[in-house]
């Protein structure tokens, strides 16, 4: 009750000072982890490294090969939208950032990241990983931002199916106590089915909506059921399983567009 | 005090506690009453008060072509609203109107407390007007007065603030949108028509109206705000209405004095309509609609002939085609039909359904007719003879002409069929009599409507009698009415669908009805009302089919030939006044294979120029072709190497 009567400048100001006072102690534990990774992996014998060190060497091996192709589909998709005079897509810059804290208890549903305003991160930047969407910013401090899981029930965003054009309306779903986060999508339409298991459809970002680009995926569509009213379906989401280690994410920011000469 | 004083006042006062007693007893009692055994009633009054019901319209059923293709279905309507009820909103309706009222007392004016209410709403919902605008470009404006009566008849609606949302800017509100926020993205649905106007009357059109609740939906006691719903005006979707609506959807809320949502009571989620499937193919029913377009020399311009073609399984009377030109597209009647777009669909005679509506005489097609009635009456058989000098002389002098003004000269009943010989039927139909005729057309159905399964079919045709011209005109019957009724000219009127069932009957040689509109199951087929005999003898039937295949090979219906397609046809062109001239009706009907009919069809295009000639052979008969021959290519199995059926050249 007293928190409620006092002054709104006093309640948004003792707000920001926690999370500025908490941030440190935060990135220590976080910067600890990080620290009692290296000195495990120091205990690590010299063959299990050397092995670790050709697997990471194939790995890169694999990668340069796939950003070379990437550069070739880039060069043609340039090539492509030249010669259809299409707009080009805005390009985003990728912050990588360590995941310091994960909250994934049925109430927030959101990650605290080891980057903030000391990295230029704007609220509302979509946050992406290996496995598709992470979500999206919502505050952004000083030197830590918080991202809302897609898995929050705040979260909304425009998704299509793989391979569709259709958007419909993906909605975090929370998480029970104790279980697994989930997604719901409404606005479904009705010719979409589940045939099985293993091909269950994908959600992916449509990019219309104009904070994701298109394509990130969202999850999978794991049951169907008729929506309100009656012309759709309502489903629900599975999402990638990695969302709960997360460790590191990439926050896009948006480069704006160069002005015109 | 003494005591009898002490007495008295103990009296008074255990009187006053006896008639305190009785009166809070009376109270106990009433209450006890109320609470036993009048609760229920008083529950149920106070729900009245303080509960609403809002029923939502349920989307309709979804119709398929005969191969499941999707012919008419829903598509997404999605609008930005704000939620009226929401209590952020109605703070905030308070919170402005306090402002315009410090305002104009700031200013000394004076002020009417609704028109300052008016306006406080109105400047809120401008205001979530103003982020969407932001957020999607847009400069729309609020109307004040639509504001209020919405507030005022429906106040638990969602108030549409941008309506029919493209897909980006839908996409565009929900990522921009908080999830919590009144102004939400609400969807509704509106009929969807993939083929446009592609057999526009046949499938008909849906217009909307303020739902009445379904009797049964709970809450019927209750006020209730009901939104729009659509419902079937023409066509199939005025005849299956009932099929293709589902079940209402219905919501109970609690509310506030003012009117506003508190509490969701109750919910049942609308149901969408059964589908149906028709026995329409929507390839035939394309390449005929495609067939006719013409180029219009005078204006440069590809057109569409107006007329109709019914096409039919000669097996079950379903619709295989059924076209009415001039159309509509059907998307331009959804959400509604505009007054401009009613316009014009009403001055070019969209809305008729010429197929089932439109009164033609059916021309020389109706020989057929002539000759069994003829045959039937032993005034003609397969040998009857009869000289064709070009022309015919009645005993009172009139002459009426063949079309070959040449004459075809001796012809036999078959020939006279092949070359649609006019004085051939003159003199047959005068010696069969107009009774005879007459009492033919009856029996074959040209009378009745068909009776097929979609509405507005017209009763108006006229099979003449001498009773009929009698009572019609006060006049007797002359010759020359019947030499015009044996070649299906003067009184006689009938439909493209009773001529489509007529010549399907021809095929059949069974007199055959009520076509269908709907798929039928082999079960539904075999349960439809039984076929009556023409009363022809398999010779005398085989007359009639052997001067169709002849007229289709030799005579004006050649231009229907399709390569390797036995078929029976004949054309036809008749006559109608118009404005002090005539104009012309190109006409043919036919079934194909001629062993083993499938099809039937009948197809007639009005001629647009006065006194101008327009013969079947070379307008209709195209038409046919291309519905012939998407027929068969869908099913190859009907060709034949070297065509069984044909005659002899002469």
């Amino acid at each position: 009750m007293a928190w409620l009567l006092l002054p709104v400048v006093f309640k948004s100001f003792a707000k920001k000072g926690f999370y500025e006072f908490q941030a440190p102690v935060s990135l220590t534990s976080s910067y600890v982890r990080d620290l009692q990774d290296f000195w495990s992996a120091r205990t690590k014998s010299k063959n299990e490294l050397y092995e670790a060190g050709q697997s990471l060497a194939r790995l890169n091996a694999g990668y340069q090969i796939a950003a070379l192709e990437n550069q070739t589909w880039q060069a043609e998709i340039a090539r492509l939208e030249n010669l259809l005079q299409l707009p080009s897509r805005p390009d985003y810059q990728y912050e990588i950032a360590r995941v310091v804290e994960r909250d994934f208890n049925a109430w927030w549903q959101r990650i605290i990241i080891r980057k903030g305003k000391d990295y230029g991160i704007p609220v509302g930047a979509p946050v992406v990983f290996v496995g598709g969407v992470v979500g999206r910013v919502s505050e952004v401090h000083a030197y830590t931002s918080v991202v809302d899981l897609i898995s929050n029930n705040h979260l909304r965003l425009a998704v299509v199916i793989d391979g569709d054009n259709r958007p419909m309306s993906y909605r975090g779903g929370g998480s029970e106590s104790f279980a697994q986060p989930v997604g719901l999508a409404e606005f479904i339409p009705t010719d979409i089915q589940i045939a099985d298991t293993e091909n269950r459809p994908v959600l992916i970002t449509s990019g219309m909506g104009g904070v994701y680009p298109a394509g990130l995926k969202v999850g999978e569509l794991r049951r169907l059921r008729q929506g309100a009213g009656g012309m759709f379906y309502d489903g629900e989401v599975e999402l990638d399983a990695r969302l709960a280690s997360l460790t590191e994410v990439a926050v896009m920011i948006q480069i704006p567009p160069e002005p015109e000469q | 005090m003494k005591a009898e004083e002490k007495m008295k006042y103990q009296g008074r006062l255990l009187l006053f506690y006896g008639l305190l007693v009785l009166m809070i007893g009376t109270l106990l009692v009433g209450v006890g009453y109320r609470q036993l055994f009048e609760s229920d009633e008083f529950s149920e009054r106070v729900k009245v008060q303080n509960h609403r019901r809002i029923v939502t319209p349920a989307p309709r059923g979804n119709i398929y072509d005969r191969e499941g293709r999707l012919l008419v279905g829903n598509k997404p309507k999605f609008s930005a609203v704000v939620y009226l009820s929401d209590s952020g909103v109605r703070s905030a309706f308070r919170q402005e109107y306090r402002v315009l009222v410090r305002d104009y007392r700031a200013r000394g004016e004076s002020y009417q407390t609704g028109m300052l209410q008016k306006m406080a709403r109105a400047n809120v919902i401008q205001t979530y007007l103003d982020d969407v605008n932001r957020m999607l470009g847009l400069e729309e404006t609020v109307n004040v007065e639509k504001v209020s009566a919405h507030l005022n008849y429906n106040p638990l609606l969602p108030f549409p603030i941008i309506d029919d949302l493209t897909r980006e800017e839908f996409a565009v509100l929900l990522e921009s949108l908080p999830v919590e926020s009144p102004v939400q993205v609400y969807v509704s649905n509106q009929r969807n028509y993939p083929y446009e106007a592609t057999a526009s009357h046949t499938l008909g059109y849906v217009s909307s109206t303020i739902l009445t609740p379904d009797a049964g939906l709970p809450g019927e006691d209750l006020t209730t705000f009901a939104e729009k719903g659509t419902f079937g005006r023409a066509g199939v979707e005025k005849q299956f209405d009932e099929i293709l609506q589902g079940e209402m959807g219905t919501e109970i809320w609690v509310v506030d004095p003012y009117g506003f949502q508190v509490e969701s009571k109750e919910r049942r989620y609308p149901t969408k309509g059964r589908d149906i499937q028709l026995s329409l193919d929507i390839d035939i029913q394309r390449a005929a609609e495609q067939a006719f377009k013409y180029h219009d020399r005078e204006t440069d311009t590809m057109m569409d002939h107006i007329g109709a073609a019914v096409m039919l399984d000669v097996n079950t009377l379903e619709v295989l085609a059924m076209v009415s030109k001039p159309d509509y597209d059907l998307n331009d009647t959804t959400p509604f039909i505009s007054n401009e777009t009613w316009k014009k669909m009403n001055e070019n005679g969209g809305l008729q359904n010429r197929a089932i509506q439109g009164l033609y005489p059916p021309g020389s097609p109706f020989k057929l007719v002539t000759s069994t009635a003829a045959l039937k009456a032993n005034t003609a058989h397969a040998e009857t003879m009869h000289f064709c000098p070009g022309h015919f002389r009645h005993k009172s002098g009139m002459i009426q002409y063949c079309a070959k003004r040449s004459g075809h000269k001796e012809e036999i009943l078959w020939e006279g069929i092949r070359d649609s010989c006019n004085v051939y039927f003159f003199q047959t139909g005068l010696e069969t009599g107009i009774d005879n005729l007459s009492r033919e057309a009856i029996y074959m159905g040209l009378a009745n409507k068909t009776g097929i399964d979609l509405p507005h079919e017209t009763g108006r045709m006229i099979i003449p009698t001498r009773d009929w011209k009698r009572n019609r005109f006060k006049q007797g019957w002359y010759h020359g009415d019947t030499t015009n009724f044996s070649i299906g000219q003067g009184f006689i009127r009938v439909t493209p669908l009773q001529m489509a069932t007529f010549a399907a009957g021809i095929a059949r040689n069974q007199i055959v009805t009520k076509p269908s509109i709907l798929r039928l199951s082999p079960q539904q087929a075999a349960e439809r009302p039984p076929p009556k005999p023409t009363g022809l003898s398999t010779e005398q039937h085989s007359i009639l089919v052997k001067g169709m295949i002849a007229s289709a090979q030799l005579g004006s219906s050649r231009r229907i030939a399709v390569p390797g397609l036995s078929i029976a046809a004949k054309t036809g062109t008749a006559e109608v006044a118009k404005e002090g001239g005539k104009i012309e009706l190109a006409w043919i009907v036919a079934f194909a294979p001629v062993q083993d009919p499938q099809v039937a069809l009948a197809v007639i295009i009005e001629g647009q120029k006065l006194n101008a000639d327009f013969f079947g052979g070379v307008w209709a008969a195209p038409i046919a072709k291309a519905m012939l021959e998407t027929h068969v290519a869908k099913n190859p199995d009907l060709l034949e190497v070297r065509p069984t059926a044909s005659v002899s050249l002469p």
